[in-house]
């Protein structure tokens, strides 16, 4: 019997012994059973286009975050009532220091979307698949990176270059020195110039990937803001002629139209879909913020002054009306609500008002109406407005007051302007276009009138020179004071 | 075949001399002989003592009245072996019939058997520190086993997190070791190593709320005895689970002797502890137009109305929230005995509590059956099986873009503009008439009706099992073999309808969820008990166990309904929303050891090692190794000391060791791939996006512990004084350290920080009065801890946790900074209120604020920069108390026994940040009433500001409020029927109790109750109260019967 107790004991024992203590994840990827197929390049690109949209636990980077740093650190908007985060209020009233949680925000998802870039143009190379499908992915990844690294120069100056995913987890190979401003547009110029060699247009489902004209109007930009104008009017012109089929739309409504999505004046727009950030949101913040109902309770993003940006729209223009609402009618009646203040309606889904996170409006980065104002910016900075300035800028008005595009009315074009006249009609043009469209604050530094400009308003009067950088965030600073110098001012 | 026989026939009589050593020698002549077994002191009949006759086998048992009768061969005087558990055991010798035995009460607590990691020892020869939870303590009403710990044991600190029925509470045994891993202790239970991790009490279903506590599992009423293991040497037996501290629960066990049927129940109500101060219909009418005075708004009531509402028209919603007399009941039948061979005990339980709030409550049935049986005189084999079943429905949480500042029903609910109706005429809840609320698909949310009409429920099922088997091998060497079981199941169901908050915007919500975790444990021991000659005692323990754990969670949703009548049940009626499901499992192996050498009793070292490989760890570091030595010394077993007066025992403990914390988490080594959707011609495409960095050095965290304790026994043991100082440094702290964002990271996790806890505990047991109708005995315990974050990696000194609520990840109300503790909070101190403009023109105005104006707070400029920014912000204090207490007293009188305990925090701090919002002014919510007193013109006051529509949180010292408390916890009164009357009942006894909890409470916290933490067993940021589920003063009456 001791036999008998002892071998059950001991096979009991023995019954532990064989198990291993290496377990294999089944619930998630890991790198080291990744990129293998195409479709894993696949998968890895569209993350690098995800982290335009999508930030699990924060708003997204083009779904409002940056709208913080672009839009109410600039003149016309500002944070209303309902604003809680004395981070933002702080951003408004451009009082702002190195600790702001939204510059914080910002530079952790441009650089979180540069690292997913560069992951997927380290390991593509290495995967089974089409050569041809394989260098566009490398292409779409590389314009996502110049694209971050645009919105990083300008908010930062020269900041820090990153081409390469990490491989450990060491500080030293974590951390990176600022470059200059020369050395980061030369790295997106590189990146664009590489962009510029993909398709001009892809088949309906893949509607939204950067093709070879994004990449053009992207570099347009590049160039106009380093007032590199030979070469912003050569990249507009191409665009602009290289058979993509741009154009504007006949009516300035039909931009913010879900169902007019990537249309032919949509160059690159970052793609916002239902439940696309999970269940009930897209990842598009901005009705939310913008619309809190009937009532007269501020939201948190807000027209600043209404008299400067509100007012300031000509009888007729429909730019105001799709821009801002000062009335809304009552969903499901017959009555009309007025606001106290006109609020911004550009991304109101008025189908879909009862779920605000969960609306699919896209976000233009760029949009066919900003290369033909850019173009004749361009020109206009070269000596004086041209015949072809005039009818481009004239383009525009003559579209927002609902007019035949190609068709000159007397009513409305601009003549007869000087150099620094025409470059404040199209100053006036581009406020009165892109409203909360991620513009104003590049614009007004290019134009190097954001002190002036914004001091106009009364809450922003404590703007300074500093204000034409962020500032880099201090946590970041805290791992390299050396090699990340902070911005003068702060 | 042959070996098999002789199996069989040694059984057989192994069997039979079983039987025969059962039964009683015949009496050769007939003597008898009546007599009764007392308590020497109080006289009270002792049931159930044994009586043998020295130099036979003669034995009999007290009855119910403590008498025995004998008829035997023996003739006067001989002599009686009378012994009881608890007496000291006597020999009296017989001449005379009838007689009365004296029994005195057993005082050699040192003797006493202790259990300890894998065994037991005799509590004079223990060197670590270990501690019992008093009995009475085991008496009280709870839904949870770690209840009973709150102010039993000195260092042992218990918060609930809530007053919700079941709700979870966070246990710290000498402070927190850890910043970002579990910080709970392991539990055994019956020999089961558990960590009550809440996550299993959850099946991740979205808007559930505050998890269920899955320690509820088990029956309170089953629990024989807790003991807590607090320094190395005791919790270093269990290496990587160890450093936390272990509470070892024991199950009632049956005892040899009489068969008991015992029924213990009891019923009682509750109610909320207090009500908040909020304003009424008139004073938030004022408020309201101020509100709007201040951004150029007409004002909406006249100063008629403001006038009128005074007598009526005013509507309290927290009144509507909770319950009054919301009843509790418990039920448990219980059968325990044993013979010779067998012991057994079997109980029922049921437990049912309505929550204070409206629409909460939990259930659970629960049964035990405990088995042991002495196979033969070597070999004994045991069962000890747990199942039970609750069922509970919580509060849930609010979801979409206001859960920020409000996260729940029960804080929307304070939130509601007094003048707003709750109910329509008709008696329904009032969906329409509000004009402070936007509606959405033509509802305005209520939140009574929010609370009422959500479906929010949690199921467990727990099956804990063990089954041993102890073999002597020897006389020496005993093997011991245990398989057990511990499988989780939750059930989650959620439905909100089109007509609630969480629902309204997408025509119901409805989601189920479901978790199922198993964990099978193998521990295979043996223990060698050996002397050398008269002074030598030595054991050694070794063993191999291994756990294997898996789990599989799975949850799906679906919004869009038709109607209200199919909800979570019939998903597919719906639109579905993405599901989720989720897999783990992990495997521990480990090798154990423990010698204990004593030597005459009055010096005795243990040492003890286990080593634990787990799959958690980085392929770099698999094996963890913790060591632990102890020695203490018996003073008064020493010549020397032998005669100081008044002094019984004296016993030094010196202990030190390392134990580990692998509570990190699954699979955290790994580089990990997350998924993520980006949208090309309109359809959702996944994306992977690297989410975590390889790290395959990561490992437990580790804690090196020193101890040094006293045990004084004075007086005959009246007085039991127990003295401990402690310094634990953990090192290897598991951060998400951050790192440089250019990296594309904003964290890696990695075993760099360092936390220190270092204190002192007393206990005090003392027996002040014992006389023959009348004693009282008293248990005071105090400890301070004192916590501090030593380093937290890569050059950085602070930073601030995510706390997972809009509102406050913005505010950043706590911090985590080296060289202050955990839980520390961080803002801006006041300074009152600019008075004039010329203050305003010239004093530090804050940066959030686009145009301070006369009336508004002012800040402290610490740094004197001339703005308030973050820079300004700074220390306003720590969550972690200086020292706890508590003061325990039993008194009885004749067949009256009284217990009485308080108990009492002292130093913590509480962010209050449901009073931050409250005292925040807007045209759509209610308020705080301290706000009537707000700065207007003509009334200056310097400490409430302006009304203004600034919905803007800010932390300041005023919301970090000081939580210290002291507290009548506990009075219970009791009556023991006299036996003669509960022997006419039929029954061995009987005993009625009434009894109050929470009764009254001293403190200066102005929210509900300052033992409150919304983040449950967060140890980031403990000791926020955004609305956390009120505690309650709860009163019930019950009834012990055994027969």
């Amino acid at each position: 019997m001791k036999k008998i107790i002892l071998t059950i004991l001991l096979s009991a024992g023995l019954f532990a012994s064989c198990t291993d203590l290496e377990v294999t994840p089944t619930s998630f990827v890991t790198e080291d059973n990744y990129f293998k197929t195409q479709d894993d390049a696949i998968a890895s690109v569209t993350a690098a286009y995800a982290s335009l949209s999508l930030d699990p636990g924060e708003q997204s980077l083009f779904g409002r975050n940056l709208y913080f740093l672009t839009d109410m650190g600039s003149d016309y908007a500002s944070a209303g009532v309902s604003a809680t985060n004395p981070q933002v209020r702080a951003m408004s009233n451009l009082t702002h220091d190195a600790t702001n949680d939204r510059v914080q925000v910002a530079w952790r998802q441009i650089y979180n979307g540069i690292n997913r870039a560069n992951v997927s143009i380290d390991n593509i190379p290495k995967v089974a698949g089409t050569e041809a499908v394989k260098t566009r992915l490398i292409n779409e990844a590389k314009f996502i990176r110049a694209l971050l690294y645009f919105q990083a120069v300008r908010l930062w100056g020269g900041v820090p270059i990153v081409l390469h995913e990490p491989t450990s987890i060491k500080l030293e190979s974590l951390k990176s020195r600022r470059e200059t401003v020369d050395a980061v547009y030369t790295q997106i110029i590189s990146d664009l110039n590489a962009a510029e060699t993909l398709p001009a247009t892809y088949p309906a489902s893949d509607a939204g990937r950067a093709t070879s004209g994004a990449a053009k109007a992207i570099l347009t930009k590049v160039y106009l803001t380093r007032k590199d104008y030979p070469n912003a009017i050569l990249k507009a012109r191409e665009v602009i002629n290289g058979g993509y089929g741009y154009g504007l739309f006949e009516s300035f409504a039909d931009i913010f139209n879900k169902a007019k999505k990537n249309g032919k004046e949509h160059i690159f727009s970052v793609q916002f879909e239902a439940n696309q950030a999970g269940n009930g949101s897209s990842g598009n913040n901005f009705q939310a913020t913008s619309f809190i109902g009937y009532t007269a309770t501020e939201p948190a993003d807000i027209v600043s002054d209404v008299a400067l940006f509100y007012d300031i729209y000509a009888l007729g223009d429909t730019r105001r009306d799709e821009s801002y609402a000062k009335q809304l009618p009552i969903t499901g009646t017959a009555n009309t609500y007025t606001f106290p203040k006109p609020i911004f309606k550009k991304y109101i889904d008025f189908s879909n008002l009862a779920t605000p996170g969960n609306v699919a409006i896209n976000f233009p980065i760029i949009r066919y109406a900003d290369i033909l104002l850019s173009l004749a910016e361009a020109i206009n900075e070269q000596g004086a407005p041209t015949p072809e300035a005039y009818e481009l800028i004239n383009q525009i008005r003559r579209r927002a007051f609902g007019k035949p595009i190609a068709t000159p009315d007397a009513t409305i074009d601009l003549a007869g302007l000087t150099q620094v006249t025409f470059r404040a009609a199209i100053q006036e043009e581009r406020k009165k276009e892109f409203v909360q469209e991620g513009q104003r604050w590049f614009d007004l530094v290019r134009w190097g009138t954001l002190v002036t400009e914004v001091k106009k308003v009364t809450a922003k009067n404590s703007v300074t020179e500093r204000n034409n950088l962020y500032p880099i965030p201090q946590s970041e600073r805290s791992f390299d004071p050396v090699g990340l110098p902070q911005n003068p001012g702060y | 075949m042959k070996k098999k026989l002789k199996i069989y026939s040694l059984l057989f009589i192994l069997l039979l001399s079983a039987g025969i050593n059962a039964q009683n020698t015949t009496p050769l002549i007939q003597s008898k002989l009546d007599g009764t077994v007392v308590d020497d002191i109080t006289n009270q009949p002792i049931i159930g003592a044994s009586i043998n006759i020295k130099g036979t086998t003669h034995g009999v048992q007290t009855d119910a009245e403590g008498k025995f009768y004998f008829q035997t061969g023996q003739k006067f005087p001989y002599t009686l072996i009378v012994s009881y558990i608890g007496y000291k055991k006597a020999e009296i010798v017989v001449n005379k019939n009838p007689v009365t035995i004296h029994l005195k009460e057993e005082r050699q607590e040192l003797d006493e058997l202790v259990v300890v990691g894998y065994g037991a020892q005799k509590r004079k020869d223990i060197t670590g520190s270990v501690a019992s939870v008093p009995k009475a303590n085991l008496a009280q009403v709870t839904s949870s086993a770690d209840n009973l710990l709150r102010g039993a044991i000195a260092g042992v600190v218990v918060t609930q997190s809530s007053g919700r029925p079941g709700a979870s509470s966070s246990v710290r045994i000498r402070g927190g070791n850890s910043i970002t891993a579990g910080n709970e202790p392991l539990y055994v239970v019956d020999g089961i190593l558990i960590y009550n991790d809440n996550n299993n009490g959850t099946a991740g279903v979205s808007n559930a709320g505050s998890s269920i506590n899955v320690l509820s599992t088990i029956n309170p009423g089953d629990i024989e005895s807790i003991e807590v293991l607090k320094d190395a040497s005791a919790t270093a037996i269990y290496g990587s689970r160890g450093a936390n501290g272990v509470v070892i629960i024991t199950t009632k066990k049956g005892t040899k002797g009489q068969d008991n049927i015992s029924y213990q129940g009891y019923f009682g109500f509750q109610n909320v502890s207090k009500k908040l101060h909020l304003m009424n219909a008139s004073q938030w009418a004022s408020l309201r137009n101020d509100v709007q005075a201040s951004i150029g708004q007409a004002p909406s009531f006249s100063a008629a109305q403001i006038e009128a509402f005074k007598t009526s028209g005013s509507y309290d919603w927290q009144d509507a929230l909770f319950r009054t007399a919301a009843p509790v009941q418990n039920h448990q039948l219980s059968f325990s005995g044993g013979d010779e061979k067998s012991r057994y005990a079997v109980s029922a339980g049921y437990f049912q509590q309505d929550g204070i709030v409206i629409a909460s409550d939990f259930k659970r049935i629960s049964l035990r059956v405990n088995y042991e049986r002495n196979y033969s005189q070597n070999f004994k084999f045991g069962v000890n099986a747990n199942y039970s079943n609750s069922v509970s429905n919580g509060v849930g949480t609010n979801g979409g873009a206001t859960a920020g500042r409000s996260p729940s029903p029960l804080v929307v609910a304070l939130y509601q503009p007094p003048v707003v109706p709750i109910k329509n005429a008709d008696g329904s809840y009032n969906l329409t008439n509000n004009p402070y609320a936007t509606a959405v698909n033509g509802i305005i949310p209520n939140p009574i009706n929010d609370l009422v009409s959500t479906t929010n429920e949690t199921k467990i099922n727990r099956i804990l099992t063990s089954l041993f088997g102890e073999y002597k091998i020897t006389k020496k060497l005993v093997a011991k073999v245990a398989v057990s079981g511990d499988v989780i199941n939750t059930k989650q169901n959620y439905y909100a309808p089109a007509t609630t908050t969480t629902g309204a915007g997408t025509k119901g919500l409805a989601s189920v969820g479901d978790r199922l975790v198993s964990s099978v444990l193998n521990e295979n021991t043996l223990n060698y008990n050996t002397t050398f000659g008269e002074n030598h005692k030595f054991s050694v323990l070794g063993g191999y166990t291994l756990q294997y754990t898996q789990g599989e969670v799975v949850n799906a949703g679906a919004n869009t309904f038709v109607n209200d009548a199919n909800t979570y049940n019939a998903l597919q009626d719906g639109v579905a929303v993405k599901p989720y499901s989720d897999a783990f499992e992990s495997v521990l192996k480990s090798w154990l050891t423990r010698i204990n050498y004593s030597y005459r009793g009055k010096y005795n070292l243990t040492l003890s090692a286990r080593a634990d490989g787990s799959s958690r760890f980085g392929s770099e570091s698999l094996w963890g190794y913790f060591p632990s030595a102890g020695f203490s010394w018996n003073i008064t077993d020493e010549d020397f000391a032998k005669n100081i007066k008044g002094v019984t025992e004296a016993k030094l403990r010196i202990t030190a060791g390392t134990t580990g914390n692998q509570e990190i988490g699954n699979y955290l080594s790994l580089p990990a791939m997350g998924s993520v959707n980006y949208s090309f011609g309109g359809t959702l495409y996944t994306g992977l996006a690297p989410t975590r960095l390889a790290n395959p050095d990561l490992k437990w965290e580790k804690t090196n512990q020193y101890n040094v304790g006293l045990d004084l026994s004075l007086l005959d043991r009246k007085i039991n004084f127990v003295f401990d100082v402690y310094y634990k440094k953990t090192n290897d702290l598991l951060i998400n350290v951050p790192v440089p964002l250019t990296s594309g990271y904003a964290t890696v996790l990695q075993n760099i920080g360092g936390v220190e806890n270092k204190g002192v505990e007393v206990g005090l047991i003392t027996e002040n009065i014992k006389t023959e109708n009348f004693s009282w005995n008293s248990n005071f315990v105090f400890s301070a801890n004192k916590n501090k974050v030593v380093s937290i990696g890569n050059g950085v000194d602070q930073f601030f946790p995510v706390v997972p609520n809009g509102s406050l990840l913005q505010q950043q109300p706590v911090t985590v900074k080296v060289g202050l503790p955990l839980g520390t909070f961080w803002g801006y101190k006041t300074n009152g209120i600019f008075q004039t403009q010329e203050e305003v023109n010239t004093q530090p105005k804050i940066n959030s604020l686009a145009n301070t104006k006369v009336g508004d707070r002012k800040y402290v400029d610490t740094n004197g920069d001339g703005v308030i920014t973050a820079a300004d912000k700074g220390n306003l204090g720590s969550s972690q108390p200086k020292f706890v207490g508590s003061f325990s007293n039993t008194v009885s009188y004749h067949d009256f026994d009284l217990n009485f305990s308080f108990q009492g925090s002292y130093g913590g701090k509480v962010f209050n940040a449901l009073n931050q919002q409250l005292e925040i002014s807007t045209l759509g919510t209610n308020a705080n009433v301290t706000l009537d007193d707000r700065w207007t013109p003509t009334n200056p006051s310097n400490e409430i500001p302006r009304a203004t529509s600034s919905p803007l949180g800010i932390v300041s010292e005023r919301y970090v409020e000081d939580a210290s408390f002291l507290r009548l916890k506990l009075i219970t009164l009791g009556y023991t029927l006299p036996k003669s009357l509960s022997q006419k009942l039929g029954t061995k006894s009987i005993k009625f109790y009434i009894s109050a909890e929470n009764l009254i409470t001293w403190t200066k916290y102005t929210g509900y109750d300052p033992e409150v933490s919304s983040y449950e067993q967060n140890n980031l940021y403990p000791g926020i109260d955004f609305g956390s589920y009120p505690n309650s003063k709860t009163f019930i009456s019950g009834l012990n019967v055994t027969f």
